[in-house]
């Protein structure tokens, strides 16, 4: 009986899911960005040993999630950006997904326990340096990059990226 | 299945929800364009989240100690809004309003107390931010501590702004759990 009292308060601490009560629902609203800002730059390791710069997909559209395994809305979150990766696959887009402050360890763990594999890198941002130089005060936060490298829209909090309203908004990116 | 009531308050209603399955209590407030939301974590819950993150059992009792909130903050406006936690207060059953330990004041602990660099930037980053802004359908959250023992009561006055106007609410009589789930 106390075992399973501790795995029960283990997954629970791994999520933290069952201290959130009913769920906030994700939302599926952009913030659009008339300034043009261009997007900071982000070149990191990423667990599959490579080195992944943005400066090197310059001309696609890219999504830009920072996030962490701990996070409920950040896991719930991870099937949709799956989903519209697959979605828009063949197209000029990318997904960086940027893990803060965890190790390949932690992360591989939760991937495994995900439905469905993760087409995109996931990039280490063990110092989360890269978090304050693109300004993120919290996670889930996600950017959406036009061709030209400007900062088109952001969202705070969790997305339901597969949602026809978001990839509606991608497609007009992409024919820019 | 959750049970709803409404709990009266002087200027919104309080949502008040209760999870049978976890036993943990929710209260919701939904005010002139924001949504913030409160739900009890259970003490070992709490610690066994540090313990995962680089916690010694010691430090992470230590938070637990405290009456933690899962709180979420949503914009379910139009306009954008920003947040200082530092704004915040709780008052206890009979006190005097509080302000919220912050981040920094947290962060002075744990280099106290030897907690290691990657422990301590999990830490940050699972707490409420200390200010944001949220745009429309923005929303994020974290956790925020309350010195208070278990089963102390107490008031949460929120304070936003929008427009350069300060705003103001309130969640009326939460509970901190005096359970440890």
């Amino acid at each position: 009986m106390k075992a399973i009292k501790l795995v029960a308060i283990l997954f629970a601490a791994l999520s933290l899911t069952a201290a959130a009560g009913d769920l906030p629902a994700l939302s599926h609203g952009l913030t659009a960005h008339a300034a043009k800002k261009p997007a900071p730059p982000l070149k990191l390791k990423g667990i599959d040993g490579q080195v992944h710069d943005i400066a090197a997909l310059r001309g696609k559209v890219i999504l830009v999630n920072f996030w962490a395994t701990w996070c409920p809305p950040c896991r719930r979150e991870m099937p949709s950006m799956e989903h519209l990766a697959r979605k828009l696959r063949g197209e000029n887009f990318a997904v960086l997904a940027v893990d803060v402050g965890e190790n390949v360890d932690t992360i591989e763990t939760f991937i495994s326990q995900l439905e469905l594999d993760l087409t995109f890198p996931i990039l280490l941002d063990t110092s989360s340096k890269a978090m304050q130089a693109w300004k993120v005060s919290g996670l889930p936060t996600t950017f959406v990059i036009d061709r030209k490298g400007h900062i088109a829209y952001s969202a705070i909090g969790g997305r339901e990226f597969d949602h026809p309203e978001i990839e509606q908004k991608l497609r007009d990116l992409l024919k820019n | 299945m959750l049970v709803l009531s409404i709990w009266i308050t002087t200027a919104y209603a309080t949502q008040y929800s209760h999870d049978p399955g976890t036993g943990l209590e929710t209260w919701q407030v939904e005010a002139d364009g924001i949504q913030v939301r409160l739900t009890q974590i259970g003490s070992e819950q709490a610690q066994a989240f540090y313990q995962a993150r680089g916690f010694s059992v010691d430090n992470a009792k230590y938070y637990a100690s405290s009456c933690v909130f899962m709180t979420v903050v949503r914009n379910i406006g139009d306009a954008t809004i920003e947040h200082r936690l530092s704004d915040w207060r709780y008052v206890p059953d009979g006190g005097r309003p509080r302000s919220i330990r912050s981040k920094r004041e947290w962060g002075k602990i744990w280099i106290q107390r030897k907690v290691p660099e990657s422990a301590r930037i999990a830490f940050t980053w699972a707490q409420f931010p200390n200010t944001q802004s949220f745009s429309p359908s923005d929303w994020n959250q974290g956790m925020t501590t309350y010195q208070l023992p278990p089963g102390a009561r107490f008031n949460l006055i929120f304070k936003w702004r929008e427009d350069g106007k300060l705003r103001r609410g309130e969640i009326d009589n939460v509970r901190c759990t005096d359970e440890s789930h």
